[in-house]
This record gives structure tokens, sequence and C-alpha cells, in this order.
């Protein structure tokens, strides 16, 4: 926040005043506070069990962020060793460190030199590592989360589900019912509703809507690019609100539900969405123009990136993830790639393949350094 | 009762999925690390009957180009260069070299006037041994320079000896792809800023680098080969750094040429070290560079 509002406050008090996760202890926090002035919950006696809730390691870094209904209550559990639980818990890890440090690693790689020198890049280069960095975001942020949910699992705790194929929602308001599902909640219970949520006037219910989505861009980080991309999706909801006022009018929406519309609807989703991304990645406001600029010019050729093993590998490995996905969502398989129709043997050769992909392309110590410049 | 027995019956059941799980996991690793040794196999030139084997660091690899070599001389070509290794990796190489390649007839051996400098090159290096393990010298190398943690990691789980380059280097030793090529022209105005304020490596012989190095000589010697050590040229003004090591570096080479007479000193600086159009950086040679260097090699070889 220092840099937002231009303090240049000392490096060391930073180093005291703002540990890992210092939003997700807040959060957590505050949810306890608000929970006890509601009559949620009762005053936790025990200073030990609370610390454990504040600052429950699984889940420290980057959520879900937890609420004290939820979490808090099973410290009073007794948790004995399940086998299946740990099982369960053991494949989502595996699902979730797949995702982040194989995929989402893998994509960094081209959108970070393309975003972090975007005047150098053509608009097909834009657009791919838009498009990567969609899924690198995807997979760094549900990645973590799995491995948080995962491991809380096998220590026998339920952590509450964070992303749910966010990508293949049809509209903007089921997209945020599916991304980041615990801190969207959580602005939804304790700065929504208390704000009157929608059952106030309209200009009074759009201010709410607005409030919600900018506090959700600033809770990412103290920059604009933040803002903006919290108000263009205020814009989106806004939009997407109107356009089923009128369908209603005028007699559509039920042709709209129909497979063929809906289909399209994903893929309108997915692009604006995407295109909000430019804004949470670029290094600045005028930086996330220039690239909007140059991806509608439409010219130049497309950047094959500086290895091309490694574009090649992260274009396989976007496909694998929607399909997989595709697979979650017929319920073929279930979040944590578990058997719900295929064999058990196909269920076990993929989290050796899992397991497999993450050695080799995973572990990060392999690389070596050369000097020479 | 019957709640421990279902309990048990669950973890029985569990510890087979486990052991299947762990064979699967098994021979996924070993399939995995087959078929990636067998490309890194053929991108080097190990294991094929090669008549000349070209080995060095990054210098020699965007230096020259292997196909042409063995397009315009009709010749197998073996080309084992890796990023940053020091002389005592450049032995190991020479050892996988003479032990897989039945056929050799000439090593050229890349050389520069920092090749006997210990620092400065890379860390790590050893990494790039990781596939080799199967191979005892090589172990033996991975294991006095990796942290115990790291060497079991690598010597258990076969697929984690992999990083993206030697994955990239097996596909491309598949697909037949020897393109070393950097594009680019080196800036000269940077190299002579950099020169001026002391930042760029210095020239440092060691006695323990030049016996190796020697050692490496005579045991190829001894395999009756010939060898060729060959100085893909390296900016003039890089050389004139420290203009008078540089020299006192050629003159060794020279010496060593006059010692053995089955060795050749080839040093290609006096053609094209003034050139700095034909450098990309200050040692390594773009395209256009490693075009002529290639085709002045080919003329040599040819004679």
């Amino acid at each position: 926040m220092a840099n937002f509002f231009d303090v240049h406050a000392n490096k060391y008090t930073l180093n005291v005043i703002l540990p890992v996760g210092i939003s997700f202890f807040t959060f957590q926090a505050l949810s306890y506070s608000i929970d006890i002035y509601r009559n949620r919950v009762g005053v936790e006696t025990s200073l030990v069990r609370f610390t454990t809730y504040v600052a429950f390691f699984p889940q420290l870094v980057a959520g879900p962020i937890e609420r004290s209904t939820n979490l808090l209550q099973q410290f009073y559990e007794e948790h004995e060793f399940d086998i299946k639980r740990f099982v369960e818990g053991a494949k989502l890890f595996i699902w979730g460190l797949f995702k982040k440090i194989v995929i989402a690693d893998r994509l960094s790689v081209y959108s970070d030199s393309v975003f972090n020198n975007p005047e150098a890049h053509s608009s097909p280069t834009l657009i791919v590592a838009t498009v990567f960095f969609t899924f690198q975001i995807y997979c760094d942020f549900s990645g973590y989360s799995d491995m948080a949910i995962g491991s809380a699992r096998m220590l026998g705790f339920r952590l509450m589900q964070n992303f749910n194929l966010p990508y293949l929602s049809n509209s903007i308001g089921e997209f945020w019912k599916r991304w980041h599902i615990s801190l969207s909640t959580w602005f939804s219970d304790y700065v929504y509703i208390p704000l009157g949520g929608n059952r106030v006037s309209i200009s009074r219910w759009a201010f709410n809507i607005l409030v919600v989505f900018l506090l959700s861009g600033l809770w990412h980080g103290a920059n604009w690019t933040f803002v903006i991309w919290g108000a263009l999706h205020a814009f989106y909801y806004f939009i997407e609100f109107i356009g089923k006022k009128m369908l209603v009018l005028i007699g559509a929406d039920d042709v709209m539900k129909k497979g063929y519309y809906k289909f399209i609807k994903i893929i309108i989703v997915f692009i604006l969405v995407c295109f909000a991304w430019i804004f949470f990645r670029a290094n600045s406001v005028s930086d996330a123009f220039l690239i909007i600029t140059k991806i509608i010019s439409f010219s130049g050729q497309l950047w094959t990136g500086g290895s091309s093993v490694t574009t090649v590998l992260s274009v396989l490995l976007i496909l694998f993830l929607i399909g997989v996905q595709i697979l979650q969502f017929k319920n073929k398989v279930s979040i944590y790639f578990s058997k719900t129709q295929l064999p058990s043997f196909v269920e076990w050769l993929s989290y050796a393949f899992l397991l497999i992909t993450i050695a080799l392309f995973g572990m990060s110590s392999n690389a070596f350094i050369y000097f020479q410049f | 009762m019957i709640k421990k027995e279902i309990s048990n019956k669950l973890f029985k059941d569990y510890v087979k999925k486990g052991l299947l799980f762990l064979l699967l996991l098994i021979v996924l690793d070993n399939g995995v690390n087959y078929f990636l040794l067998n490309g890194l196999y053929k991108y080097y030139g190990l294991y094929t009957d090669n008549e000349i084997a070209l080995v060095g660091h990054s210098h020699l690899m965007l230096g020259i180009d292997k196909v042409k070599m063995e397009k315009e001389l009709n010749v197998k070509v073996s080309k084992y260069t890796r990023e940053g290794v020091n002389i005592v990796e450049r032995d190991l190489m020479i050892d996988q070299l003479l032990k897989s390649n039945q056929q050799l007839e000439l090593v050229v051996y890349a050389v520069d006037a920092w090749m006997f400098t210990g620092e400065g090159l890379s860390e790590n290096s050893y990494k790039q041994f990781y596939p080799f393990m199967g191979e005892k010298t090589i172990n033996d190398y991975v294991f006095e320079n990796a942290t115990f943690g790291d060497f079991w990691q690598h010597q258990i789980i076969k697929s984690s000896r992999y990083n993206e380059g030697l994955v990239s280097g097996s596909f491309r030793g598949y697909l037949k792809s020897w393109d070393n090529l950097k594009v680019g022209i080196l800036d000269t105005v940077a190299l002579n800023s950099d020169i001026k304020k002391g930042d760029f490596r210095k020239i440092v012989s060691t006695k323990e680098n030049r016996k190796i190095f020697e050692n490496t000589l005579k045991k190829i010697t001894q395999k009756n080969m010939k060898i060729i050590l060959l100085y893909v040229p390296t900016s003039s003004i890089y050389n004139n750094a420290e203009v008078g090591k540089f020299n006192s570096e050629i003159t060794y080479f020279k010496s060593i040429e006059s010692k053995f007479n089955n060795i050749k000193f080839l040093d290609y600086n006096e053609l094209y070290s003034a050139n700095a159009d034909l450098f990309y950086d200050r040692i390594h040679l773009n395209p256009e560079g490693q075009k002529l260097v290639t085709a002045s090699f080919i003329e040599y070889l040819k004679k």
C-alpha cells in the first residue's frame, strides 16, 4: 500500500509488518471477529486453537480463505488417521502440484518475457501471451489451493473448494461463483450483504457491486492495474445484468439456455476474462493500453518463444488441462482427477504420469547456472 | 470389531493399490528415461560409429555446423558440446566418446584462452551430466559434486535427471536437428565499456587444469587418433583485454602442438576475430560467423 499512496516506508519496518500471507491472516481474523459480532460462533478461549485457525499452515500462503464457522470448529474434533482420506488428499495435492510447477511455471516462461517487454512484440504474440497468462494464473492459483486443500485433507481437515472450472462458465456471474470462491464469498458475506446486497435501490445495488469488485482488485495488489481489472469485471457484470433483463423483455432468455448458445457464451466469457487479465498482468496501466492497442492492430509475426520445446510443451499442457477439465465438467473424473467412471488402472496410471512429469519438468534444482555473461 | 475389520480390509486394499502404483511409477520412470537418454545419445553422437568428434562448450556449439561438415566431407560427426563445461567435464566427455564410438579417427577439441580458468564459467554444470548417471565414471563425478539428497533423488527418480534443455536436446536428437544459432551482432560499445570497467572474465591458467588437459590429450593419443585443437575465434576486443595473458595461452597451445606429433593447433583468431559483425557476443559467433568458420574448417580438413 505504501507505493500506492506514494509513501516510502522504511524497508526494515516493512520486513516486520508484512509477513507472508498477511491478507489471509487478516481476512481469517476478520471472519472470526465478524462472526462473533453476528453470534455465529462463540468466543474462542484457547489461544492455541485461535492461532492455529488464523495461521493454519496448509492454506496460509494462497488460500482458500477459511471461515471460523468451518475451520475453527474442526479443531474441536478428534482426527484419526484415515487412509482413504489420506489418499484422496494426496491425489489432490499431486494434481495441484502438477498445475503449479508443470503448467503454470512452464507458461510463465513465454508470458513473462512478452508482458515484461510488450513494445517488442506483435499482435499474435501478445494474444498468445494473454491466453497463456489466463491459464497460468488459473493453474498457479488453483494449484496452490488444491495443494492446501489436499494437505489439509491428509491431516483430516476439510477446507472449502476454491476453484470450480471457472473457464467453463457461461456468464460473468457464474465465473465469480467458480473463481477464487473463498474470496468472492468472503466479500459477498462481509462486504456486499452488509452494504445492503440487492435489497436496495438499483443505483445503490450498482454501487455495492462496484465496491466489491474494486476491493477485490485492490486485494490482489496496490496498483491501478488491479483496480481497473476489478472495475472491468464490474462493468461486465452490469452489462450482463442489463443484457439478461433485455432478453427477458423480448422473451429470448429460454433460447439462450440451449446447448449451442451455452457454448458460444462460454467462449465469449472466456475472451472477456482473458481481456481483463491483460490489466491484471501488465506491469503498468500504460503497458496494458499499449498491449491492447498492439493486439487490435492484428499485425506482425508470431514469436515462437525463447525455447520452441517450452512453447510447444505449453500448448500441449493447455490442451491436456482443457481435456481434464472437460472430463471433470462431464463428471467423468472428480475434482482431484480421481476415478468416477474410469477404470482403476487408468486412474493410477494418470497419477504415475503426473508424478513423472513433475519430476521431469518441475525439479527447479536441475537448472544449472551459466556465468559467462 | 466389525468396524476394525472393515478398516483393516480397507488398509490392505490401499496397500495393494499403493504397490500397483509404485510398480507403474517405476515402469513409467524407466521408460521415460530410456526414451530421453536415447535421444540424447543421438543428439550428442554417442554410441554411434562416427569418425570425427567435436568436443567443447557453447563456444564451439555455436561455432561449427556439424551438418555441413557431414555433407561436404561425407563423414559422420559427433558434436558433443555442452554449455559451461570445465576441463574435468571435458575429460569425462572424451571418456564417453572414446568408450561409445569405436570408429573415431579425429577428435576436435575446442580451445580458448579462458579454458584453464576454473572460475567464472558456470556453476553446478555437473547437473548436465545427470542423465548419464548410469555410467560409473559419471556417477562418481556427480556423487563428488552433488549434495547427498540431490544425488540420491536423481539416482532413484530417473526422470528428474533431465531439465528442459536436456529434454529439448533429446527431442532434437530424434528429430535430427543440430542448428545451433544465435542471431544478433556483438555490441562493441558495451563490450569496450565492460572491459574499461574491468567487468570481464580474467584469464587465469592453473597448473592442475593444464595437467588434466594434457592427460586428456595423452589418453586420445594412446588410441592412435588425431587431435585438432580448434580455436573458434573470440572477439579481438575481448582478446586484447589482457593481451599479454592471451598471447601466453596461444603460445602454450603452440607448444602442445610441437610436443605431440598427432596434434594440430588451428587458430582462427587472426582471420576473423577483428570482424565484430561475425559475433553474437564476445565469445559466440552468429550464423554468419559460423558459416565462415565452418567453411574454413572444412577446407582445412579437405586438405
